[in-house]
């Protein structure tokens, strides 16, 4: 059984359809992605599964039981619009917090110092969290996400301003807890970092899932189009290619992806010609190409295809 | 509905902003400010005393100066064998204030008076040298008149009036009615800037939790209707604790200050009858001799203030959740500020005629009751069904407005970027 199953969810505000009939399962042990650009619908979806608006129409299960206050207290969730009280103590916050989720006291108490002693923040338990450093405040943000020790992780475009440190703390954090077995959700409009971490994505646009799956499989079905080009000397033949989409480009590199079948041999070819060849690699796309061929405004109605 | 999560809430509300700065300020400075109020007051009426003003009189009829002076020595003083131009020098030296010119006409007809003077005194100098003349004038004409000693009599016959209510149990009580009139409108001041000030209170709770961009955590927690009557509740208890606070150090202070007041007024009262050498007793000033306030009357004012409170804070948070930083606010909370302010005004209509029409139907309308009902509790016999009904309408409407706050709370407290409109609002209402 999926942790969050989602089925046929949509919300409109007015007359904007903000989720628009939305489906997908996030699983134990896994880590999901929500995908797709700002204003795709992401945070709604994500607010109607901790049950801070209600859905229009469509059901969402959180193992099994209908989203209730009962479910949130299952669910850690860090916002994308996030913060704390400024003139709380650090410790008094993560309390109030933590009771909030349904804890006790003395659990709350024995979970706050093990986290705090974990960030090595155990002496920032009476500072008020307004004279905190921004990457101290993150990390105490993190502890209010987790500190209730629940089985569901759902973090909202999580990296967006943290500083590097915090996004690699972050990143640990969520990988040990898919090693213990929880079960995490995390929305961005970042690729690269989808790559590194995810298991299974959605792929969200204007409201809709466009493609949803495993990360593995989805990649595998692309098949290996896409070409990694690195040279050196006159970069222009890339210009003269046709039937191709350049992702990424710089004046020794060019990431390829290579539309209606042309030959990859035809763009070594011209490489060859102008240029010094230092590495040729045909790879599975990256996700931010299959994010652009499934969003972008040339490939979408034949992905649509291909999901019904 | 969780009691556990309203709870959390309240609790975490009260206990902020129990110890906040803000609060611990407020809670000392309030009564000081009020007692330094009262002090400067006092101290002003004792230097109005020492202020003279000095009119002299030139008199051609030789008989209205010396009664004059007779009535007021110190302001009146016969300059009848100077000529008018010095008189006029004196004033633009500041000697004196204004000089008159008295001659028979104004004895024998009702000739004008004419005063020059500096302009200084205002209007109640000019009515006591009004009312000061009708008398010398009125004596003089008596006494030309050679009417009997019972007719003078007549005319120095002053009333006073001394009035005792009768209960409804025939019992005929001491009338306070001068001393309720300002428990009245002090009950009803302190309200109305209670619900202000503790509406703000909430207000800037619920606009800090948005920019703090904390109330997205806490409502994955807890209900938007959670949230926002825990934080009711939260600022209710901390009003009330407020109020406790003052009214212990009220009776404190009036238990210490009430027999020093006295002894300091006996020792002014004493000098003030060696001064004019009458044999008055000197008597207990009467704002000391303070009558007791009723029970129900104190129970009334909580009661009138807890609904108050509760109808209005749940509008204040509505508006804290549609704005988006508190300058913004202004304009959001007229349909707020002018039902108060208009109980504001009313209440002064109902401090001088406590049973008019306007004043009982004010006072039954649950945005104004909270302010002029209480004022008309204090000052006249309301029967006890207006005030039964004022509440019910109070608790009717309280639910009204906290189901439509409700509405503009949940919707309000998510929206970020940019203050909401009117039409913003009516949309998320029919939501």
């Amino acid at each position: 059984m999926a942790t969050i199953e989602v089925e046929n969810l949509s919300k409109t505000f007015g007359k904007t359809v903000a989720v628009n009939h939305v489906s997908f399962e996030a699983h134990e042990g896994r880590i999901f992605g929500l995908l797709g650009p700002n204003g795709a619908g992401k945070t709604t979806t994500i607010r109607m599964i901790n049950y801070i608006i209600p859905q229009d129409s469509g059901e969402i299960t959180i193992k099994g039981l209908r989203v209730s206050p009962k479910t949130q207290k299952l669910i850690g969730y860090m916002p994308e619009e996030r913060g704390l009280y400024k003139k709380m103590k650090v410790g008094e916050q993560l309390m109030y917090l933590a009771q909030l989720k349904g804890l006790d006291a003395t659990t709350a108490k024995k979970n706050i110092r093990y986290w705090l002693e974990r960030f090595n923040a155990a002496d920032w338990h009476s500072k008020v969290v307004g004279e905190l450093s921004k990457g101290m405040s993150q990390k105490i943000q993190f502890i209010s996400t987790i500190v209730h020790d629940p089985e569901i992780y759902i973090f909202d475009e999580p990296f967006s301003g943290l500083d590097p440190i915090n996004s690699e703390l972050l990143k640990e954090i969520i990988i040990e807890l898919r090693e213990k077995g929880k079960t995490i959700l995390f929305s961005t409009h970042r690729m690269e970092q989808v790559e590194q971490m995810c298991d299974d994505i959605c792929l969200f646009n204007n409201g809709k899932v466009v493609l949803t799956g495993n990360l593995r499989n989805i990649k595998k079905e692309f098949g290996k189009n896409t070409v990694l080009l690195e040279f050196q000397g006159d970069g222009s033949f890339l210009d003269e290619l046709e039937d191709i989409r350049i992702n990424n480009r710089s004046t020794n590199f060019a990431e390829i992806r290579i539309l209606n079948g042309s030959s990859h041999q035809e763009i070594l070819r011209k490489a060859m010609e102008q240029a010094e060849v230092h590495k040729f690699q045909l790879v599975e796309p990256s996700l931010n190409e299959i994010f652009i061929s499934t969003v972008g405004e040339d490939n979408i109605k034949n992905i649509e295809a291909l999901q019904a | 509905m969780s009691w556990r999560q309203i709870y959390l809430v309240l609790r975490r509300e009260y206990m902020t902003r129990i110890k906040s700065k803000g609060f611990i300020a407020a809670t000392i400075l309030v009564p000081v400010g009020f007692v330094a109020m009262f002090g400067i007051g006092i101290l002003i009426s004792v230097w109005d005393s020492d202020i003279t003003f000095e009119i002299g009189v030139i008199d051609q009829t030789e008989a209205l100066a010396p009664s004059l002076e007779e009535l007021n020595a110190e302001r009146y003083t016969d300059y009848s064998d100077l000529p008018e131009d010095s008189l006029r020098t004196l004033i633009q030296q500041e000697q004196i204030t204004g000089y008159m010119i008295l001659d028979e006409e104004h004895i024998t007809s009702d000739k004008t008076l004419e005063l020059i003077y500096s302009g200084s005194g205002g209007i109640q100098l000019l009515n006591s040298i009004e009312s000061d003349m009708r008398e010398v004038i009125r004596e003089e004409r008596l006494q030309r008149a050679e009417v009997s000693q019972d007719i003078q009599n007549i005319f120095e016959t002053s009333v006073s009036l001394n009035s005792r209510r009768l209960t409804a149990e025939g019992e005929e009580e001491e009338d306070d009615t001068a001393f309720f009139t300002i428990v009245g409108m002090a009950m009803g001041f302190i309200i109305f800037f209670a619900i202000f000030g503790y509406g703000g209170y909430i207000m800037r709770g619920v606009i800090e939790e948005k920019t703090n961009r904390i109330v997205e955590v806490i409502t994955s927690s807890v209900k938007p209707i959670e949230l926002l009557s825990g934080k009711m509740a939260g600022v209710g208890a901390l009003a009330i604790t407020q109020f406790g606070i003052w009214i212990i150090a009220l009776f404190g202070l009036t238990t210490i200050a009430g027999p020093i007041a006295a002894s300091l007024m006996s020792d002014q009262s004493s000098q003030m009858t060696d001064a004019m050498g009458a044999a008055e007793q000197a008597e207990i000033p009467a704002f000391l001799d303070i009558p007791t306030i009723e029970t129900s009357l104190i129970i009334y004012f909580i009661l009138f203030f807890i609904l108050g409170y509760m109808l209005y804070s749940s509008l204040f948070a509505a508006i804290g959740s549609a704005a988006d930083s508190e300058t913004d606010t202004q304009q959001l909370m007229m349909p707020v500020t002018i039902p108060i302010m208009l109980a504001y005004f009313i209440m002064f209509h109902a401090w001088r005629s406590p049973d008019s029409t306007l004043s009982v139907i004010s006072s039954l309308f649950p945005f104004f009751s909270p302010i002029v009902m209480i004022t008309r509790i204090a000052i006249t016999e309301v029967p006890f069904w207006q005030i039964g009904l004022a509440m019910l309408l109070m608790v009717l409407t309280f639910i009204g407005t906290m189901w439509l706050s409700a509405k503009i709370y949940k919707v309000g407290i998510l929206s970020y970027g940019g203050t909401a409109s009117f039409k913003d609002i009516a949309k998320w209402i029919r939501q």
